[in-house]
């Protein structure tokens, strides 16, 4: 008998808790769930998404623009591959971010313009980089 | 000479762990136990030769041997000498090599600590730990291996050096205490495998391995939470825990291995729960395997991994085989497994322990699911959906209160049934103050999950006081004592029990500081020298701008005044802009980095972070966060540690 309540107790509490997760997974255009689509340039070109993506690529080199009059502002063009979209961006940039950085920015997609709020740097590339600088040359240079 | 040392000896500890295997086949087929002792040696074998690779590549990183690529790639000759030791965990394939090196050495534990003990698990348990020796070996030596050579066509002046994110202490000690963690569950796996196969699925495994799961989970504890406070201290985003998939790969074998913890308790008191602990740590043993998996072949994106490569399809294959063989022993056993004694009431202590079992197993579901939801979009509607820090909080917040309360009611639950007289006695005190905080919070306009975890706070503080309380006074109403000596002598006298509520005090103390999360504050301003700015109710003076240079950095610092309402100084901050190998002609190799200032209280934190300077005009953009009752979770922490080292330490019999 105890065991039976305790059997239905258990279970129930994992049905509960099992359709919790399933439900926040599937709503996740209410707001603050943090799901959102993870989109190519090309893909949001073409569809002109206008909810909250994160977008991934890499920084344009010299496309950075900073604002002369607050150095939080900043403009530059995300690319991957052929297709680039130009980003605004007000806040702290990570301590990576500079031309070529591989990033991660999430907002929204409005009027051919990105609005980011979140900029995150991927990787320290030149952590795993070639080690061709000018610390180390070829032999066949010599 | 020395390096082919290293390459010479992995390539032999991957032969004669098929040796063993071979000689531990002949043992388990003829039973002649000269075949025993041989195996054991030869697995002795196999971990000194592990060992000896690691201090092989140890001693090339301390050399600045750039003829190997590994040590080209993560250190540098002004790499200080603390740095290109932990070089050694830094990359992909120095980090196998370390997991492989503290594998050897649990290896080596339990070989000397068992030589005759458990004769019949322990070949078994050889079995399986030289099987995951053999997993890493093969990758060791054809996948990733640290000793190979950089490419003949460079020779390296200097290396590349260390990632200056990773250049602090706490990046010294949080990687190994980890790995100490993940790897250590291997040994209490070999364990249930071995008793498993040979069918002795009674408490004797539970027994051998109690005290070194609880060691094990204390790594990992520790290593979870070191990782929290390095991302505290030098990320730069205000808080200890974001989701991300490395932590969340961390995370997820600290849960099953707690409900491992628990659950071991009822199999040596009550021989219930066969089955469960052997599924609780085949899974948490492939959760293990499964995070190396998450943290080095790139699979997500993540700030920790910074690589990608080919390992992924090897470790994926190996987790879904490790669950497979088990599964399968486990349904070839499943009559053995069959325990004698069932649950007796809904109002037990065991049920409570199953309770709170199922609760760590859907956290750790809900955290699984969210860490790999991105992969499974993907691969099932073309599109990735990446999943952040809210989704995680969302799902487990309400979980993880449950759980605390459930922290709660287990210790006030007896073994068997509690009557409704011991309920009621035991309840009434903590269930009135539960609510009492409760009140208080909704008095003073705190609502939604925030009151409800400061009611279970208080209600689960109660409970472990008056636990303390009750044993302290009947203690001295039999032998008379101070307060201080009784509560002395009654820990050290049930050093487990106490140990145990002593954790759940430090998991309590954590809690304070999660809820403190709802109450931070931050803002981002750009600030003149001599100017001042309101945060909340405190006020920023920029006071000072200084100019340095150090060994390997170029450093702008500025001072900041932090002055509360009512005008009096409450501290000043020192946060830096530093620019790494400045002196670099090449610009690109100078890299920005912002050193944070924080100022920790008990009751808030005051975090600043120097993110831009404009040198003309000499504005310095600040960013402010107030956290409060951070440093709660840095004592949570601190007491969850001492807890367990109070249950750990031998009992004189």
């Amino acid at each position: 008998m105890a065991r039976k309540k305790f059997i239905i107790t258990i279970t129930g509490v994992s049905l509960i808790t099992i359709s919790w997760i399933i439900y926040v997974t599937l709503n996740p255009m209410q707001s603050g769930t943090g799901m959102m689509k993870f989109l190519s340039l090309s893909e949001l070109k073409a569809t002109q998404e206008s909810s909250r993506v994160r977008l991934g690529g890499k920084v344009e080199p010299g496309s950075i623009i900073i604002s002369d009059a607050d150095l939080l502002d900043a403009s530059f063009e995300l690319s991957q591959g052929e297709v680039s979209i130009p980003v605004v961006f007000y806040g702290t940039r990570p301590d990576l971010f500079k031309d070529d950085a591989e990033i991660i920015v999430e907002g929204k997609y409005l009027s051919g313009m990105f609005n980011a709020d979140q900029l995150q740097v991927k990787c320290a590339s030149r952590y795993e980089g070639d080690l061709i600088d000018e610390s180390s040359y070829r032999i066949d240079e010599l | 000479m020395i390096p082919i040392i290293g390459g010479v000896s992995l390539s032999l500890a991957l032969g004669f762990s098929f040796i063993s295997f071979m000689i531990l086949f002949l043992f388990f087929r003829t039973g002649d136990y000269r075949f025993y002792i041989a195996g054991w040696r030869s697995v002795l074998v196999v971990s000194c030769l592990s060992i000896i690779a690691t201090f092989v590549l140890l001693n090339e990183l301390i050399q600045s041997n750039f003829d190997i690529d590994y040590v080209a790639h993560y250190s540098s000759l002004q790499t200080p000498l603390i740095y290109k030791i932990t070089a050694l965990w830094a990359g992909q394939s120095g980090s196998l090599l370390f997991w492989l090196f503290i594998l050897s050495i649990y290896c080596l534990i339990v070989l000397l600590q068992n030589r005759n003990k458990y004769t019949e698990l322990m070949p078994w348990v050889i079995l399986v730990l030289v099987s995951i020796q053999f997993f890493f070996l093969i990758i060791t030596n054809f996948v990733a291996n640290p000793f190979s050579p950089t490419d003949a066509n460079f020779i390296v002046a200097n290396g590349n050096g260390l990632n200056p994110l990773l250049q602090n202490l706490t990046m010294a000690i949080h990687p190994p205490t980890l790995y100490l963690g993940y790897v250590g569950f291997s040994v209490p796996f070999a364990f249930a495998i071995a008793a498993l196969v040979t069918g002795d699925t009674s408490p004797l495994w539970i027994r051998s391995i109690r005290r070194w799961t609880l060691v094990v989970w204390l790594f990992q504890s520790a290593g979870v939470i070191l990782g929290g406070w390095w991302a505290y201290q030098e990320l730069g985003w205000g808080g200890y825990w974001a989701w991300d998939p490395v932590e969340n790969a961390s995370f997820m074998p600290w849960l099953t291995g707690t409900a491992f913890l628990h659950s071991i308790i009822i199999q040596e008191k009550k021989d219930m729960l066969r089955i469960w602990n052997i599924v609780l740590i085949v899974l948490t043993f492939s959760l293990c395997i499964f995070g190396t998996f998450l943290t080095r072949s790139g699979v997500m994106s993540s700030v920790h991994s910074f690589t990608a490569s080919n390992l992924g399809p090897l470790f994926l294959g190996y987790v879904f085989f490790i669950l497979f063989s088990s599964i399968g022993l486990i349904l070839y056993r499943r009559s053995d497994l069959r325990s004698e004694r069932r649950i007796e009431s809904f109002t037990s202590r065991e049920s409570g322990f199953l309770f709170n079992n199922v609760i760590f197993v859907i956290i750790c579901f809900a955290v699984f699911w969210g860490t790999i939801f991105p992969v499974i979009s993907e691969a099932v509607t073309g599109t990735k959906i990446t999943v952040g820090p809210p989704f995680f909080n969302m799902v487990n917040i309400p979980i993880g209160l449950f759980l605390l309360f459930m922290t709660g009611v287990g210790p006030m639950l007896v073994w068997r049934r509690t009557s409704k007289k011991a309920f009621v006695r035991n309840f009434s005190v903590p269930i009135a103050i539960g609510l009492v905080s409760l009140l208080g919070g909704l008095i003073i306009g705190i609502k939604g999950y925030v009151v409800i975890s400061i009611a279970l706070i208080g209600f689960v503080m109660a409970v472990l006081l008056e636990e303390f309380i009750r044993g302290i006074k009947s203690r001295r109403r039999v032998k008379n004592e101070t307060v201080i000596t009784a509560l002395v002598s009654m820990v050290a006298k049930n050093r487990s029990r106490y140990g145990g509520y002593i954790v759940h005090l430090g998991i309590v103390f954590m809690f304070v500081g999660f809820t403190g999360r709802a109450f931070n504050q931050e803002l981002e301003f750009p600030i003149k020298k001599g100017q001042s700015q309101k945060v909340g109710s405190y006020e920023i003076q920029f006071i000072s701008l200084k100019e340095l240079e150090r060994q390997n950095h170029f450093a702008w610092v500025a001072g900041l005044n932090v002055f509360n309402e009512q005008k009096e100084i409450i501290t000043q901050l020192f946060p830096e802009k530093r620019i790494y190998f400045h002196r670099d002609p090449n610009p690109d190799r100078r890299q920005p980095h912002s050193e944070l200032s924080i100022f920790s209280t008990i009751l808030k934190d005051f975090y600043s972070i120097f993110s831009g300077i404009d040198i003309e005009e000499e504005i310095a953009y600040i960013k402010i966060m107030i956290n409060p009752l951070v440093w709660w979770v840095w004592l949570g922490g601190w007491v969850l540690v001492a807890g367990t080292l109070i249950s750990l330490w031998p009992q004189k019999e």
